[in-house]
C-alpha cells in the first residue's frame, strides 16, 4: 500500500461514511462524549482496515510505512471527527509497547487500543518529578510473586478512563537516578489504584492524579528489562514529537482557516495573520520532513525538540490570533461553538508546558544539537 | 545530480566561496561549472551556492544568472535590473508611450562595460510581463555604499526608447531569487550562530564558560530553531514549486536572520560590536538581503492581506 493509494482509498471511505462517522455531540462535547466518539471512529476505521495500516502484522496491523498513520490522523482531524490530542495517544504509547513488551502481550493488547476497545495512559510525571524525570520515586518492589507498586503519579491524561498504564517506577535506589527506573504495563483495574481527576482551566478533567497503594503487577508486565525504564521513556519522547505533532498541524490549520472565515472585517492585523500563517507552515514543513525521515527508518532523536518548539510557538500564535478574531465569542459566548473555541484557546496555553516544557526543549537543543556542554 | 555528484559540487563551491569573493568568485564559479549546473538542476545550483555564499560572507553576481536563467536568457553580456526596495509588486521598469522608464537595482556586474553593454528590464504591459533590452549607456548607474558596501549594489535609473520586448515569466524569476536569497540568509545565520557558539564556549566568566548559562544557551537554541524553520519552508518551496511558499520561505529566512543577529550579537557582547570581529559583516549583509526582492515585513503583510481577502489558507504540500 503506497501513501497515494491509501490517501485515495481513505478519502473515498471517509466521504462514503461521513454520516456514520460524524460526531454525535455538538461543539467540543464533554470528555466522555469525545472519548466515545474517538473510540467509535477508531473501531470503524479498524474494521475497515484503515486503522491497521502502518502497524506491524504481529500486533494486528497490515504493515506498510508509518506515513499511512500520519495521513489517517491528519484526515480524521482535518474533518473534525476526533479530538486531536486523544486521537494521537496511540501514536505515543503503542510503539513503546510494541518495542518493549513481551511479543504475546503486545499482540494481545495493541489491537485493543488501536480498535478503540481500550484507552491507555502514560504514568510518568509525579508531584516531585516534572522536568527532572530521573528523580521519580513511585516504587516497585520485587517479591516472589511479582512487583508491588506504591507511589503517586500526576498529569496522567485520561487515567480515569484508561484500561492500561505505561508506568515508570523506581526499582533502584533514588541515588541511582535514571539507571534505577523500570517501566511496567499495568492494568488500571488492579486493586490499590485510585484515580482523582483534576479539573483544568480549559474545562475538561483531562488529567488525573493516580495513587498506587501496594499494587500487584506480574513480572511478565515489565516493559524491557529491570532498570531499562529510562530507555523506554527516552524512546517514547520522539514518538510524542513525530506523528502526534503532524496530527496537531492538521488541527491548527483547520482552526486557523475557520477563524479566518469567521473573523469580522477589521478584527485582524494583516501582518499578524501573515506571520501566524508562516509559523504554522514552518511547523508543518518541519514535521512533514520528520514524518518522512521516520517512515524511511531513521531513528528520531533530540532534533525533534525543534519540532516541539515550533508546535508550541505555532499553536499559541494561532490561538492568540483566534482570540483576537473571535473575542466576543471566546469571552462571553455560552453556545457550544463559543465554548469549543474558548476551551481550545485555553488549552493552547499548555503547549509550552506539556511533553517537555519550552525551556526543557531549549536545554536539549543547547546540549545535544549545539553541543554547548553541561549547564550550570 | 545524484548524491555523489552533489557532494563533489558542494565541495568545489565550498572551496570557491571560502577562498574568493567578488569578481574572483565569479571567475571561480565559471571554472567549476556552476552556470551549467544551474541550467540542469536549478535547485542544486541555487541552494548549494547561495547557502555557502551566505556562510562565507562572499559576494558574486550569481543572482543575476538566476534571473537570466529564469527568463530564458543565456548570454553573458546582459545584466538584469532587480526591483527597487520597498515594494513587492513593482517591476524594475515601466513602459509608456514607446519609452521605458527604469528604476531598480543591479549587481556590480552592470558596471563591467564594455563587456556588458545592455541591461534587460522587465515591465508589465498590463496583461503580461515583457522584457526589453536597454543600453547601459542610456542608464544612470550609481554605486551604492550603504550599510554593506562590500555587496557592490548599483542603483539603476533612466529613461530610454523602448525596443521590441518579449514576454517572460517574471514571477518565476522572482520566486527563484527569493529562494536564492532565503538560502543565503540561512547560510549567513548559521555563520552568526557558529561565531556566537564558539565565543560562548571560549569566553569564561565567573570561572565557567558563558555557554553554561541558561540565558545564553536559550538564545542560541532560539537561533537554531529560527534557522531550521526557515530551512524547512525553503525545502517545502522547492518541492511544491509555488511562488507563495517561496515568498513564505524568504520571509521566514529574513525574519530568522534578524532573530539570529539579535541573539548572536548579545552573546558576543562587546567584541561583536567591534570591527575586529567578523560578526558585523554578516549583520550588514542580512539586513540588505532581507530587503532584496521583498522584505520579510512586506511579504508577511502581503500574505496577510491576501488571506483576509480570500478567507482561505493557501494550499499545502501533502504528506
Amino acid at each position: 500500500m503506497t501513501l497515494d493509494e491509501f490517501r485515495r482509498g481513505l478519502d473515498a471511505w471517509l466521504d462514503e461514511q461521513a454520516d456514520e462517522l460524524a460526531p454525535r455531540h455538538g461543539g467540543a462535547g464533554t470528555l466522555d462524549e469525545q472519548l466515545a466518539q474517538l473510540n467509535r471512529v477508531k473501531r470503524l476505521a479498524f474494521d475497515a482496515g484503515w486503522m491497521r495500516w502502518g502497524w506491524p502484522e504481529r500486533v494486528g496491523g497490515l504493515g506498510g510505512p508509518s506515513l499511512l498513520r500520519g495521513y489517517l490522523g491528519e484526515a480524521l482531524i482535518s474533518r473534525d471527527l476526533v479530538e486531536p490530542g486523544f486521537a494521537s495517544m496511540h501514536e505515543v504509547l503503542a510503539p513503546t509497547v510494541i518495542d518493549y513488551a513481551r511479543p504475546e502481550l503486545a499482540a494481545t493488547m495493541v489491537p485493543r487500543f488501536l480498535r478503540g476497545d481500550e484507552n491507555w495512559c502514560q504514568g510518568f510525571s509525579e508531584p516531585g518529578t516534572g522536568s527532572n524525570l530521573g528523580s521519580l520515586t513511585c516504587r516497585a518492589t520485587r517479591t516472589d510473586h511479582g512487583w508491588r507498586v506504591t507511589g503517586q503519579k500526576v498529569w496522567t491524561s485520561l487515567a480515569q478512563h484508561a484500561h492500561r498504564c505505561v508506568l515508570l517506577t523506581r526499582t533502584g535506589t533514588v541515588e541511582s537516578a535514571h539507571r534505577g527506573i523500570t517501566a511496567l504495563f499495568v492494568d488500571m483495574d488492579t486493586p490499590g489504584i485510585t484515580v482523582r481527576p483534576i479539573e483544568s482551566m480549559h474545562g475538561s478533567p483531562e488529567f488525573a492524579e493516580v495513587f498506587f497503594d501496594d499494587v500487584a503487577v506480574p513480572f511478565e508486565r515489565t516493559l524491557g528489562d529491570e532498570g531499562q525504564g529510562w530507555s523506554v521513556a527516552m524512546d517514547i519522547l520522539p514518538y510524542e514529537r513525530s506523528t502526534a505533532l503532524w496530527h496537531r498541524a492538521a488541527f491548527l490549520r483547520r482552526r486557523l482557516e475557520e477563524a479566518l472565515a469567521a473573523a469580522p472585517g477589521g478584527a485582524l492585523d494583516p501582518a499578524e495573520v501573515g506571520e501566524v500563517t508562516q509559523l504554522l507552515y514552518a511547523f508543518r514543513a518541519r514535521s512533514r520532513a520528520t514524518q518522512h525521515r521516520f517512515s524511511s527508518g531513521h531513528r528520531l532523536g533530540p532534533e525533534t525538540s525543534i519540532d516541539k518548539v515550533l508546535l508550541a510557538a505555532a499553536e499559541q500564535a494561532v490561538f492568540d490570533l483566534i482570540e483576537k478574531a473571535l473575542a466576543p465569542a471566546i469571552v462571553l459566548g455560552d453556545d457550544p461553538v463559543s465554548a469549543r473555541w474558548r476551551s481550545e484557546y485555553l488549552y493552547s496555553r499548555a503547549a509550552t508546558i506539556y511533553g517537555g516544557t519550552a525551556e526543557i526543549q531549549r536545554n536539549i537543543i543547547a546540549r545535544r544539537l549545539l553541543d554547548l556542554g553541561a549547564d550550570r | 545530480m545524484d548524491r555523489d555528484d552533489l557532494d563533489l559540487f558542494e565541495a568545489s563551491l565550498r572551496q570557491a566561496t571560502e577562498r574568493h569573493t567578488g569578481a574572483d568568485l565569479d571567475a571561480s564559479l565559471a571554472e567549476v561549472g556552476w552556470h551549467d549546473a544551474l541550467a540542469t538542476d536549478v535547485r542544486a545550483g541555487i541552494a548549494t551556492l547561495f547557502t555557502l555564499q551566505g556562510r562565507a560572507n562572499a559576494t558574486s553576481t550569481a543572482l543575476d544568472h538566476v534571473v537570466l536563467d529564469a527568463l530564458g536568457i543565456s548570454t553573458e553580456h546582459l545584466r538584469p535590473v532587480w526591483p527597487p526596495l520597498g515594494t513587492i509588486a513593482r517591476r524594475p521598469a515601466t513602459v509608456y508611450g514607446g519609452r521605458v522608464r527604469v528604476d531598480g537595482l543591479a549587481s556590480r556586474g552592470v558596471t563591467e562595460t564594455p563587456r556588458v553593454a545592455m541591461c534587460v528590464v522587465v515591465a508589465s504591459d498590463g496583461a503580461k510581463d515583457v522584457a526589453t533590452a536597454v543600453p547601459v549607456a542610456d542608464l544612470a548607474l550609481r554605486p551604492v555604499g550603504g550599510i554593506d558596501p562590500s555587496l557592490g549594489i548599483v542603483e539603476v535609473t533612466g529613461d530610454a526608447v523602448a525596443t521590441d520586448g518579449w514576454p517572460v515569466d517574471w514571477g518565476d524569476a522572482v520566486r527563484r531569487c527569493r529562494l536564492a536569497l532565503g538560502h543565503e540568509l540561512v547560510g549567513a545565520s548559521r555563520a552568526m550562530l557558529d561565531l556566537a557558539r564558539e565565543h560562548a564556549l571560549a569566553r569564561v566568566q565567573f570561572d565557567v564558560p558563558i555557554a553554561s548559562f541558561q540565558a545564553v544557551r536559550h538564545r542560541l537554541a532560539e537561533t537554531l530553531v529560527a534557522i531550521e524553520s526557515a530551512e524547512a519552508v525553503l525545502d517545502a518551496a522547492w518541492q511544491d514549486g509555488s511562488a507563495d511558499t517561496a515568498a513564505m520561505a524568504k520571509a521566514l529566512a529574513g525574519r530568522g536572520a534578524r532573530t539570529a543577529a539579535r541573539h548572536c550579537q548579545q552573546v558576543l557582547a562587546g567584541i561583536g560590536f567591534t570591527l575586529e570581529h567578523p560578526f558585523h559583516r554578516y549583520f550588514r549583509r542580512v539586513l540588505v538581503l532581507d530587503e532584496l526582492f521583498g522584505s520579510a515585513r512586506l511579504l508577511t503583510t502581503a500574505l496577510g492581506d491576501d488571506l483576509l481577502r480570500t478567507r482561505r489558507m493557501p494550499p499545502v504540500l501533502p504528506l
